[in-house]
């Protein structure tokens, strides 16, 4: 018997030499046992392009014609990663249709090839698993996944707009049941080993260095090619035909409402796996062939998988252009100033990420209020099985409250996140800049104000920056990092790469009112608040957007904001845009009313505990005039998103970031904007760059000045440009 | 050459609570760490510098142990720094420094975090043997009967618990709980009812007096969990503390005859102290500027029935050893584990006839009371016992600096039959 040494198969021993670098090594053991280990050159990630699958598919002849091969065993060497999909490439803008399809089946065959092998097949999984790496593992007889952090299971791919077509939508019903199948499958979800062993998705956990000598063991043992696996009778009744089209009826309307059509990929998906079922594996495997072909072919795919792309790129961005200097070191402590909702927020998500946290305020009252913040969230995080209590616990431990002055040594970055006043401010900037050390960044993490002018309090301003989260911070990922007129570089790639480190996704944003987000946010809400206030109906402005796409109406997302910050922002912009924003008045006259929106109970919107939020009857006395009354929705959306457009121009047109890609990410990322539009600028060549401009034109000539296009859309559609090469115009 | 020397850089204290309130929930691993948190965030030291984390804790969590570990580990210490928890019964924290102290000496390693922490709130309660012995039946019993018969075989008197506090607070040699080792005192020294009510009450005015001074001590615990609340007080000193009032209490180690009760005693109590050491090169390396220095120190042992005179005997041996005596302390802390056993200590040291036991020709010292224990002590802060001896360091050290004084003794009684006395200097 061969014990616990025997593992990691040392490849050298049995594979012929070969000129090619190879992405998968065999080695067949004494008990003629073949392992395939995904192991691409040169990576630490392992994907399924052609050429992978090609090899694969040779590994599978050399099995099927040497009847001495007992068994296999399909793993990586990889430290975190399984396999992680099909390269995504095949997918992206320019990819042909036809060499996509081709693809498609090449993995559809490969794939079942391995699922009708007469011997038994087993996955032994450590690492991403995800996408095509998991139907591969579906393609097997019997699958073991390591209870590793870096273990994930899933089927992501409706994220991306496409559907699991290497077998995912076809087996994963099968070996799971409908139900639980499309929990995974609709949603695009990816668990932890701990819940894909519950699921059924995976049969065993067995710690990775362990793995290869279980598979083994269930092999020899027979379980592998016989496993008994509970629920048999529930699966089979779920997956019958008249459950099944109950469970479609229920799951379609469901995805209908949520989505608002805008998402095809779901519905197909559940198409596919609910008709799947019915015929043989082959007919399955051609819905999936076919839905797919027709997904690659939708803007929506296209426009989820650039994001994907962005948010890889965001990932590892140096924020400047010089790659090549030293190594910025990992940020391991931190201080936050000003323990309120944003700075509790900041020090939470920051500690939960190993970084030790002083978290500052005046007094010792409202550090308690802080720390009870963030007790909170971890707590809200136990229950949602974020955090395992230890980790929670040590998150709190890394929280080192402080009431007082304390010496700056050693705190790598100072985020201020106070009430935004400027004096104060540059109050607290002054005593920072007296305090810490010559390497210290001294970050803000105002909304509003300037990061320049604030740097102006200190006698070091190039050390100052901006690092702007949004609210909620654990939700939400976009990060914005502010260059101030004089932030030295290296602490801009420092903020960036602190950004990195929380997991988060920075966006370079040059410092201008409102940033990026904001300032193309506003003039949207300020719009939202002008046309309620001149007639048209609440329902209508949010059912509007929704339809649109955003994940929350505008005046929905005022009452969210809070009635008085809304105005504060908007004041704020309107200073300095006063030729075309100006903060609509029915927001003080609301205030004065003492509506404050969510957090108060009453807004546009009257919440009342957990039921769902109903449009306050009496709100149309704060309307003052019909003139809006009798615009239909496509003219209310029109009015709402040409101004974003504008604004989002206009940030390009004045180079407060790199690039229109920024711009989308940056509001897809902050706001919500409608994903499968792909931005704001996307949707402005889509929509046509000169209709635009036109109807802006013609808007702007009814006295709505607001609406006159910037010079940079002017420009272009002149020009005939669009903001990416090869939309159509 | 001359030895290195060990300096008090800094140090820092939870509130203390008496058992059962405030910090009743934390255990002596949190409440280490909120200290040795609050220690590194008001220094900003780089705790990767450490050397080594010394903590005292007389009654170690079963949770957690090798306390100081933990305390270490969870206050953000790299994990390359070891940690040792020691134990010297109610000097424990005192064993902390002294420890460290031995180190610098040796040349082994310069920058050390040391303290104590107590949560008196958490000893446990015990099974007796008899019940250990049927519960580990009940976990191998296999079938269901082995477990009815075990369970069937349960008397009531297996549910008693066994009180931790309490045998921690006995003797095993001498059989005395710690307060009749009081009342020895209180007999053969003469000590009245009256004299210790009168010294607890001092010691509570002294304690309310000085709430402002020990602030600058205390580090605020911040609890959160249902209802957030930060605790920025010791809440054992009681405004209403007066001989009549104190003359009520029935006294609790001899109902009889006894003297010593609950209000002439220390308190049982949770906290935790942090100090940060280093040898006197290092710390002007760094600089520091040091609250004073540890001139020496000395432990002795004495009778365990007698503990309470374990200072007298400490005292007389570092003066032997430094050539200081009380006469050269500006101020003295003697521990107040109770009134009846500092009362002795102070005749004792005065006694020309108690000085020829020691062999020795003259009394060891009068002490004035405006010299001894000037902010409170331990029956009106209360006496978390692995951490007080750390807490009279700091607290004599803070006043050193408010007087502009050179000198202070710091002294402890040690249940089992010892003292402690630790001599400290400013420059």
């Amino acid at each position: 018997m061969t014990t616990l040494e025997a593992p990691a198969p040392k490849v050298e021993l049995k594979t012929p030499p070969e000129a090619k670098p190879q992405s998968i090594v065999r080695y067949v053991t004494d008990e003629q046992i073949c392992i395939l280990t995904f192991d691409k050159p040169n990576s630490s990630a392992n994907v399924l392009n052609k050429a992978t699958l090609q090899e694969l598919d040779n590994h599978l002849d050399f099995i099927t014609g040497n009847d001495q091969i007992k068994a296999v065993i399909i793993t990586s060497a990889k430290p975190s990663i399984f396999i992680a999909g099909a390269d995504i490439k095949a997918f992206a803008d320019g990819a042909a249709p036809e060499q996509l399809g081709e693809l498609i089946e090449l993995g559809q065959s490969v794939f079942n090839r391995i699922s009708i092998l007469q011997i038994p097949t087993v996955a032994a999984i450590h690492g991403a698993c995800l996408c095509g790496g998991y139907e591969v593992a579906l393609a097997c007889n019997y699958r073991i996944a390591s209870p590793d952090k870096s273990t994930k299971i899933g089927l992501p791919e409706t994220q991306l707009g496409i559907l699991p077509a290497w077998g995912g939508s076809t087996r994963l019903p099968r070996l799971i049941g409908l139900p639980k199948a499309l929990d995974i499958i609709l949603a695009g979800k990816t668990v932890a080993p701990k819940q894909a062993l519950k699921y059924g998705m995976v049969d065993e956990l067995v710690p990775r260095e362990y793995l290869i000598e279980a598979a083994r063991k269930r092999i020899l043992s027979g379980v592998a090619a016989h496993p008994k696996r509970k629920n048999r009778l529930l699966i089979s009744l779920s997956n019958s035909g008249a459950a099944s089209e109950l469970i479609y009826r229920r799951a379609k309307g469901t995805l209908i409402s949520k989505t608002r059509g805008h998402y095809p990929a779901p519905l197909k998906a559940l198409d596919v796996a609910v008709r799947g079922l019915s015929g043989s594996i082959e007919r399955s495997l051609n819905l999936e062939l076919e839905a797919m072909e027709e997904l690659a072919q939708t803007e929506a795919c296209r426009s989820l998988v650039r994001l994907f792309f962005l948010q890889e790129r965001a990932k590892k961005i140096s924020g400047g252009k010089d790659d090549s200097s030293e190594q910025v070191r990992p940020v391991q402590k931190i201080s936050v100033i000003g323990a309120g909702v944003m700075g509790a927020g900041i020090a939470q998500w920051a500690s939960a990420r190993g970084i030790g946290v002083v978290l500052r305020d005046i007094n010792s009252e409202q550090v308690a209020k802080g720390v009870a913040s963030v007790s909170k969230l971890y707590n809200d995080g136990l229950k949602r099985h974020v955090f395992t209590p230890v980790e929670a616990r040590s998150g709190m431990d890394r929280i080192y409250p402080s009431a007082g002055e304390f010496p700056l040594s050693g705190i790598d970055i100072v985020i201020e996140a106070a009430v935004e006043k400027m004096g104060l401010k540059k109050d607290i900037f002054r005593k920072l800049d007296a305090a810490a050390g010559p390497k210290t960044i001294l970050a803000t993490n105002t909304s509003a104000l300037s990061v320049s002018e604030l740097a102006e309090a200190t006698t070091h301003p190039e050390r100052v920056v901006g690092i702007h989260f949004f609210n909620p911070v654990h939700r939400m990922q976009l990060v914005e990092v502010i260059v101030g007129r004089r932030t030295d570089p290296e602490v801009v790639r420092r903020a960036v790469r602190f950004v990195q480190q929380l997991g988060k996704l920075p966006v370079v944003v040059q410092d201008s009112p409102g940033f990026l987000v904001n300032r193309i946010l506003m003039p949207y809400l300020i719009e939202a608040g002008h046309l309620f206030e001149s007639g048209a109906r609440v329902e209508d402005i949010d059912e509007t957007m929704l339809d649109f796409g955003m994940p929350m109406g505008p005046l929905r997302l005022i009452d969210e904001v809070g009635i008085d910050v809304a105005q504060h922002v908007a004041d704020t912009l309107a200073q300095k845009f006063s030729s075309r924003m100006d903060t609509p008045a029915v927001l003080n006259r609301m205030l004065e009313a003492k509506l404050l929106g969510r957090k108060g109970g009453r807004g546009f919107y009257i919440y009342s505990g957990k039921k769902d939020a109903v449009v306050d009857a009496e709100i149309d006395r704060f309307q003052r005039s019909k003139s809006s009354a009798n615009l239909n929705r496509e003219e209310l959306r029109n009015h709402m998103v040409f101004l974003m457009v504008n604004e989002a121009a206009r940030c390009l047109e004045e180079r407060l970031v790199g690039s229109a890609d920024d711009v989308d990410f940056g509001m897809i990322m902050g706001t919500g904007f409608a994903p499968f539009r792909g931005g704001p600028l996307r949707y402005a060549d889509r929509f046509g760059i000169s209709t635009l401009v036109n109807e802006m034109d013609q808007l702007a000539s009814r006295g709505e000045t607001r609406f006159a296009p910037c010079d940079l859309l002017k420009q272009m559609a002149q020009d005939k440009r669009t903001f990416y090469p090869g939309a159509h115009t | 050459m001359s030895e290195p020397r060990l300096v008090i850089v800094d140090g820092v204290r939870t509130p203390f609570s008496k058992m059962g309130t405030d910090l009743a929930q934390l255990g002596a691993d949190e409440l280490g760490r909120i200290a040795v948190n609050a220690l590194l965030t008001r220094t900003g030291l780089d705790p990767a510098i450490i050397d080594e984390v010394i903590f005292g804790c007389v009654g170690q969590p079963a949770d957690a142990a090798n306390v100081a570990r933990v305390i270490a580990l969870r206050a953000g210490i790299p994990e390359h720094v070891p940690a040792i928890t020691v134990h010297r019964n109610c000097a424990s924290g005192c064993e902390a420094i002294t420890q460290a102290y031995e180190k610098i000496t040796a040349g082994r390693g310069s920058v050390f975090v040391v303290g104590g922490a107590e949560s008196m709130s958490q000893i446990p309660l015990l099974y007796n043997s008899s019940a250990a012995a049927k519960f580990g039946k009940l976990a191998r019993a296999k079938t269901l009967m082995q477990r009815l018969r075990v369970f069937s075989s349960f008397r009531p008197a297996d549910f008693k618990p066994r009180i931790g506090l309490q045998l921690g607070l006995t003797d095993p040699v001498c059989g005395l709980n710690m307060g009749e080792t009081a009342e020895i005192l209180a007999r053969e020294h003469s000590i009245t009812r009256e004299l210790q009510d009168a010294f607890a009450v001092e010691s509570h005015a002294r304690a309310l007096a000085a709430r402002e001074k020990l602030t600058e001590e205390i580090c605020p615990v911040y609890l959160s969990g249902k209802s957030s609340k930060v605790i920025t007080m010791d809440n054992g000193p009681r405004k209403d503390q007066t001989p009549e009032v104190l003359a009520t209490l029935r006294p609790v180690f001899d109902r009889k005859n006894g003297t010593v009760t609950a209000g002439n005693a220390s308190q049982i109590t949770d906290g935790a102290v942090a100090l940060l050491v280093m040898s006197e090169a290092k710390a002007a390396e760094l600089g520091y500027k040091p609250l004073g220095v540890l001139t020496g120190y000395a432990y002795a042992g004495c009778d365990p029935a007698r503990m309470g005179l374990g200072p007298v005997y400490a005292i007389a041996k570092a003066e032997d050893k430094l050539g200081l005596g009380v006469d050269h302390a500006d101020i003295v802390e003697i521990n107040e584990a109770f009134a009846a056993q500092v009362l002795a200590v102070l005749k004792c040291l005065r006694s020309e006839e108690f000085a020829r036991t020691l062999g020795r020709q003259r009394h060891l010292g009068k002490l004035p009371k405006d010299r001894l224990n000037v902010n409170g002590g331990s029956i009106a802060l209360g006496h978390p016992v692995g951490a007080t001896g750390a807490r009279l360091v700091l607290t004599s050290l803070k006043e050193l600096e408010r007087r502009g004084a050179k000198r202070a003794l710091v002294s402890l009684c040690v249940g089992g039959g010892q003292g402690a006395a630790l001599w400290l200097e400013r420059n």
